[in-house]
Parts: structure tokens; C-alpha cells; sequence
């Protein structure tokens, strides 16, 4: 039974990797502990890229805050910039134009693909597959090229602002049109990636069954976004976040929640990015994509949460003069560090990185400050 | 004598030279190509980068013997010179050292090179820190440290136990056909018989000759003392300056040499510079190399639970292509 995967009483072996190894894109400690290869347990430790973004944050004037959080995370820089400013905008009480609405869409779906074709880069690249890791990453300069476009910048796109996107991200017909005939291509490319992946026995038998998360151990460790999503649960928080009520899309569901099922909801999410950037682009909103017209006041504390590529982010802080206070972020990485450790266990120590990255963790953007109390 | 030592000396230095374009070739034309990029230079991987390792500064590994630990490279070397030599047909007059059970030793003692390499180093990514670096409420305090060196010794004891069996069968395929474990004896039956290679024992040799050529160049699929998920460099991943620089010319003359092995046993064509037959082995040594590069950048590596099912089929294969060349 799958359910029963529990570490055995007595260790033969530790092999710690990291925190620096290659196969790994961000430092961080695996403890694994090993009998005949096969692991019986495993330990993360994360806490090497520490940065104290919230303790900066603290006191900053709420726009310098939001271009803060941008920060936070190379992979997902919009999801947190959007949420901040979400969290201010809900704060202050402030409705933003519909067309702005759409194009934050537009660039948390662009986001979330080149997010799952870097997930499929590095999945494969640490299965040693370099051809499909190359044919991901091939497929994920497209996306980085239109993020390009739109935000200046490959990283850092800087578009959400409290009341709206700036300016500079407004899509012109120009745009649209080299938005349309891009996302084309990369579908086509996706769907002939997925055929590939589906037919390469060699390459299922190296990913089926391996890294398993039962459903009911995700909920009990209480994973998010395609992780959880992978083990059969329906639960995506884009179908309550009324920013995505106009579209139709389809929440995807794997049901044996292994290294498989991880690889082929990215695959099939792709599809649905696409479908709903196609959505908003036809329905696009004529009007303008900033409203300045709202004003300072103090607030409470406000929580905000959003979908992004890894899960759920929450965003939380109050307002006091224009200032954050009390700001608290939490990715999705850390609600998964539970299930990374569990996935380990009774696969060979060769799968074991394979095991963590099916989860897609960030840890670079989970390393929060912790604050002990002694009693 | 003197002649002889000659035509030795020069087919090895011929084949060593271009051995070392082999690697290139592979990562160029074959692994870039299919990757849609540009790859490094032809020259960069198998000439550039050993001599650019030789004039590097070398670092002290943490090894308990060093002497020996640094020597491993230059004697997996000359194992691989000893092979290619008694393979040119002049060395056919010293019956003992051109024999299958001396390549079969020679071989051996290249695998067991690795498990020295991987048991006699530890490198930084392995070395405790020097005060208790797991975390409060860390479990396990007190369990044995293993660390990635250590882990590809340990392969490679799984490599010499059942690991490199397809390679040693094919090798023995031509000898259950012609009857004679001396390598003259195998090319004199194949120029009276034709090329071994084209029989059936010999097609089903030849296939399971490439999965053992795989093997023991630990590409993948097949590279579990190299995989980058855990072990990275393996045994290896010490070696820095000049004894690096020999890691990266033996692999590609190892490439070569196996490919020259082939020739000899499966199509009765020995290396000889005074020979246009020595463009037979070039040519057999590159297709080797080509098949190797499109197969390892289109697999996956194994783990045991598909590496060891691969190769007891294999090796079944090479049971059969032996009875059948008895008969």
C-alpha cells in the first residue's frame, strides 16, 4: 500500500547532497537517509538564501514595497508584484479597470508557461534526457520573448501597479498580433513535446511510479497547486479569484500523483494558460489600463491570495502614513517542503532530486525570517 | 624486434591522435545537432581541454593514499595502450599478450581503477563541515556518513559484478567461433570464413557488443558511476590539472580502442598503420561513436531498477550469440 510509505526505525546510511550540487538550481540541503541505495527517509534544509525582504519592507512607502516584492522570485516576479499590489488595492478599497485586469491575466498565465517549461527543462535535465530538456527550454524562449515585449525586461517585468499596469505594458494591436501568432507556435511545440514524452517508453518507465504522493498524504501535508492537483484534487484558486470569472478553463487533475503525473499536468496546463490568454486577448477591453485617482488611507491588515505557477501565494500587510507594516509573504514552496521529503522515500538515491523537483520548489523565495518565541 | 616496436609504436601514436577528436565529434555533431544548438568546438572536449588542464594548478585531494589516488588516471591510460598494442597485428607473434584474456584483464583492471578512484577520494561537496552542521531537531544524529565518492565506488562494484557481463560476452562470441582465444588465430579464421559479423551469432554479438561498449564508456543511459542527480562527476570529480587532463584522453582513446577492439574480433580487420585497413577501424571506431551519441541523447539515465533488468537481457542475448557461434 502506497499509504503505508513510512521511513523505517533503523538508518543504515546518510548521504547528505548540497547545499550546493548541480542538479539542484538553488542551494539547499537533502539529507538522505539510504539502505542499499534505496531511501528511507529524507530531510530538506532550506534557509542559505535568506534575504529578509519582509524586515525591509517594513516602514517602506507601499509602491517601493510592491517593486520589493518583485524580488522575491526570478521564476514567478509577476505573481508576487501582482499579489502585493492586489493586497493594497483590496486594502484601499480600490476597483481597477477591467482592461488592466485582463492584461495582469495575460502575464500571470505567460508566467505560469514559462514556469512549467522550465519545470519541464529541469525535470528532464535531471533525468540526464538533454534533448527533451533542451526542446523545453528552446520552447520557453518564445514565452520569455513575448514577456519581453510586453514588461522590457525578461525577469523583472515591473507591470503591476496599485491601480492598474503601467503604461509601458499596454498591448497595442502590434503586440497582439505577435502575441497571437508566438502562442501558435509554442502550442503546436508543446503538443508535439507532450506526443514525444507520452511515446518514449524508456523515458515513462523512468518517471512512472516514481516519487508517488498519495492523495490523501498531499492533504494531510497540505501540498498546493499541481502538486496537489497531480493527486487527483480539483482545487485551484484561479476558479474563486474573481479576476478570472470571465474565462473558461478547465482545472486539470492527474490521479497517481507521481514524477508522471507532476510532468503531465504542467504539460496539459500549458494548454490552458494558452486557452485563456487566447480568451482575454479576444475579449480584450477598450478603456485605459491605469486608474490614478485613488488615495492613501490607513488599513488593517489585509490577506490576499493568488494562484500562481507553484501553488497558492499569500500576501498579507497593513497600511499606516502610505507604509507596510507587518508584511508577511508565503509561497507555495513551503507548503510543499513536506511532500518533497515523503516523495523520497523507497526510491533510489538517484531519484531523489528527481522526487524534489517534481514538487517545483522555489526555496530561494520560501526562506522566510522565523521568529522563535522561548517559553 | 626493433621493427616491430616500430609498427606498434606508430598505430598507437596514429589512433591516440585521433581518438581525441572523438569526444568532440560525439558532442558536436552528434549531441548538438540533435539538441537544435551550437555545441563546443570539435577540438574543444578531447584536445583543448587536456591541454588546457595541464597547465592548470593542480589541488591536494583529500584521498588516504594520495600516491596511488593520483596515479589511477595514468594507469587507466596505459591499461587502454596495452589494449590498442596487443591489438596491431605485430603483436600477434607474443601469443599470451594477444589474447581475449588479456584485453578481458586489461579491462578489469580499468574497472577496478574506479572503484580505487571513488573509495580513495572525498571532495569538498562530500567534507563535513568542521563543526555540527545539522539543523536543531535534525533527525538521525548519529547515523554513518556516506558521501558521493563512496556511493560510485560502491557502483562500480556493481559494474565489475554484473555490469560489464555484455561486454565480456560479445568478446568471448568470436572466440566460441573460431575456437582459439589468440587474436591472430581469430583474424586468420575470419579470412578464411568471412567476418564473423555476419553471422547470426555474430549480428546478436554485435548488439550486445555496443550496450557493454556503453556501458563501460559510462554514457548514458547507462552512466551510473556519472550521474549528475547525485554522484555528479563520480569517481572522478577529484581529479583536477594534468590527472584530469588524462581522465578526458583516456575516455577518448578508450572510445577508439574499443572500436579497433570490435573490428578485430567481429570483422577480422587489425589496426596497422601500414594498412589501408586501419580506415575499416576509423570508420567502425566513429560509427561507434555516432550510434553511442544518438542513443545517450535520447535516453534518460538508468537507475538499478531499469539498469539491472537491461543488462541481464543483454547479457542472455550474449549467451545465445556464444551457443550459437559454438555450433
Amino acid at each position: 500500500m502506497l499509504d503505508e510509505k513510512k521511513p523505517r526505525e533503523t538508518i543504515e546510511t546518510e548521504i547528505p547532497l548540497g547545499t550546493v550540487h548541480p542538479a539542484a538550481l538553488e542551494p539547499y540541503r537533502v539529507r538522505l537517509f539510504v539502505e542499499d541505495e534505496i531511501v528511507q527517509e529524507a530531510e530538506i534544509t532550506i534557509g542559505v538564501n535568506h534575504r529578509g525582504i519582509e524586515r525591509i519592507m517594513e516602514g517602506l512607502p507601499v509602491e517601493k514595497a510592491n517593486a520589493l516584492t518583485e524580488k522575491v522570485c526570478g521564476i514567478c516576479s509577476n505573481a508576487h508584484i501582482w499579489n502585493s499590489v492586489r493586497t493594497a488595492e483590496l486594502g484601499l478599497g480600490i476597483e481597477i479597470p477591467e482592461r488592466a485586469s485582463y492584461i495582469r491575466i495575460i502575464m500571470g498565465e505567460l508566467e505560469r508557461l514559462h514556469s512549467h517549461f522550465l519545470y519541464l527543462g529541469h525535470g528532464c535535465e535531471v533525468l540526464a534526457h538533454e534533448t527533451f530538456s533542451m526542446r523545453a527550454f528552446y520552447l520557453r524562449e518564445s514565452i520569455m520573448d513575448l514577456l519581453f515585449m510586453i514588461g522590457g525586461n525578461r525577469v523583472q517585468y515591473g507591470c503591476s501597479i496599485i491601480g492598474g499596469v503601467r503604461p509601458r505594458c499596454e498591448l497595442t494591436d502590434e503586440r497582439i498580433r505577435t502575441l497571437r501568432e508566438k502562442l501558435d507556435a509554442v502550442e503546436k511545440g508543446a503538443a508535439d513535446f507532450a506526443d514525444r514524452v507520452t511515446s518514449d517508453t524508456v523515458f515513462i518507465s523512468r518517471i512512472e511510479g516514481v516519487g508517488v504522493i498519495p492523495q490523501k498524504q498531499a492533504l494531510k501535508l497540505e501540498v498546493t497547486g499541481p502538486t496537489l492537483r497531480a493527486t487527483g484534487v480539483p482545487k485551484d484558486f484561479r476558479t474563486i479569484m474573481p479576476d478570472y470569472e470571465p474565462f473558461d478553463f478547465n482545472v486539470i487533475t492527474q490521479q497517481d500523483g507521481d514524477v508522471k503525473a507532476n510532468l503531465m499536468m504542467r504539460v496539459l496546463e500549458i494548454f490552458e494558460s494558452i486557452k485563456i490568454i487566447r480568451q482575454a486577448l479576444d475579449n480584450l477591453p477598450k478603456g485605459p489600463v491605469v486608474d490614478r485617482s485613488w488615495e492613501m488611507v490607513d488599513c488593517d491588515t489585509v490577506h490576499s491570495y493568488i494562484e500562481v505557477p507553484r501553488g497558492t501565494l499569500y500576501h498579507s500587510y497593513a497600511l499606516e502614513d502610505g507604509r507596510i507594516r507587518g508584511s508577511i509573504i508565503r509561497t507555495p514552496s513551503m507548503s510543499n517542503i513536506g511532500a518533497m521529503q515523503y516523495a523520497c522515500i523507497g526510491d533510489h538515491v538517484t531519484d531523489a532530486q528527481l522526487c524534489i523537483v517534481q514538487c517545483d520548489p522555489c526555496f530561494t523565495c520560501t526562506d522566510r525570517a522565523v521568529e522563535i518565541i522561548r517559553r | 624486434m626493433l621493427n616491430i616496436l616500430i609498427t606498434v609504436a606508430l598505430t598507437v601514436l596514429v589512433c591516440f591522435i585521433i581518438s581525441t577528436l572523438l569526444p568532440g565529434i560525439e558532442r558536436k555533431y552528434i549531441h548538438a545537432r540533435i539538441q537544435q544548438r551550437i555545441g563546443p568546438m570539435v577540438l574543444s572536449p578531447g584536445v583543448m581541454a587536456p591541454i588546457k588542464f595541464c597547465f592548470k594548478e593542480n589541488i591536494k585531494p583529500r584521498a588516504s593514499v594520495p600516491g596511488l589516488y593520483k596515479s589511477l588516471p595514468i594507469i587507466c591510460f596505459i591499461v587502454v595502450l596495452c589494449i590498442l598494442a596487443a591489438l596491431v597485428p605485430s603483436s600477434y607473434i607474443f601469443p599470451a599478450f594477444a589474447s581475449i584474456i588479456t584485453i578481458v584483464g586489461l579491462l578489469k583492471i580499468e574497472e577496478v581503477c574506479y572503484v580505487f578512484m571513488g573509495a580513495l577520494s572525498k571532495s569538498i561537496m562530500s567534507l563535513a563541515m568542521p563543526f555540527p552542521d545539522v539543523i536543531k531537531g535534525g533527525a538521525h544524529l548519529d547515523v554513518e556518513r556516506s558521501y558521493m565518492e563512496d556511493l560510485s565506488a560502491k557502483r562500480a562494484l556493481r559494474l565489475i559484478s554484473y555490469g560489464s557481463f555484455p561486454m565480456y560476452l560479445a568478446i568471448f562470441a568470436p572466440v566460441a567461433a573460431s575456437g582459439s582465444i589468440f587474436l591472430g588465430d581469430i583474424v586468420a579464421y575470419q579470412h578464411i570464413h568471412g567476418p564473423f559479423l555476419f553471422t547470426l551469432s555474430g549480428i546478436i554479438a554485435a548488439v550486445v557488443f555496443f550496450v557493454g561498449y556503453m556501458i563501460l564508456l559510462n554514457d548514458y543511459p547507462f552512466a551510473i558511476l556519472k550521474t549528475k542527480a547525485d554522484v555528479i562527476e563520480g569517481p572522478y570529480m577529484e581529479y583536477a590539472s594534468k590527472y584530469r587532463a588524462f581522465v578526458f584522453i583516456t575516455r577518448g582513446f578508450l572510445m577508439f580502442t574499443l572500436g579497433v577492439l570490435f573490428s578485430v574480433l567481429f570483422i577480422g580487420v587489425p589496426p596497422n598503420i601500414f594498412s589501408v585497413g586501419i580506415i575499416v577501424n576509423i570508420v567502425v571506431a566513429l560509427i561507434f561513436v555516432i550510434l553511442m551519441g544518438i542513443f545517450s541523447a535520447f535516453s534518460p539515465i538508468f537507475t538499478n531498477r531499469q539498469f539491472f533488468p537491461a543488462v541481464i537481457g543483454v547479457s542472455v542475448l550474449g549467451v545465445l550469440a556464444i551457443a550459437l557461434g559454438l555450433l
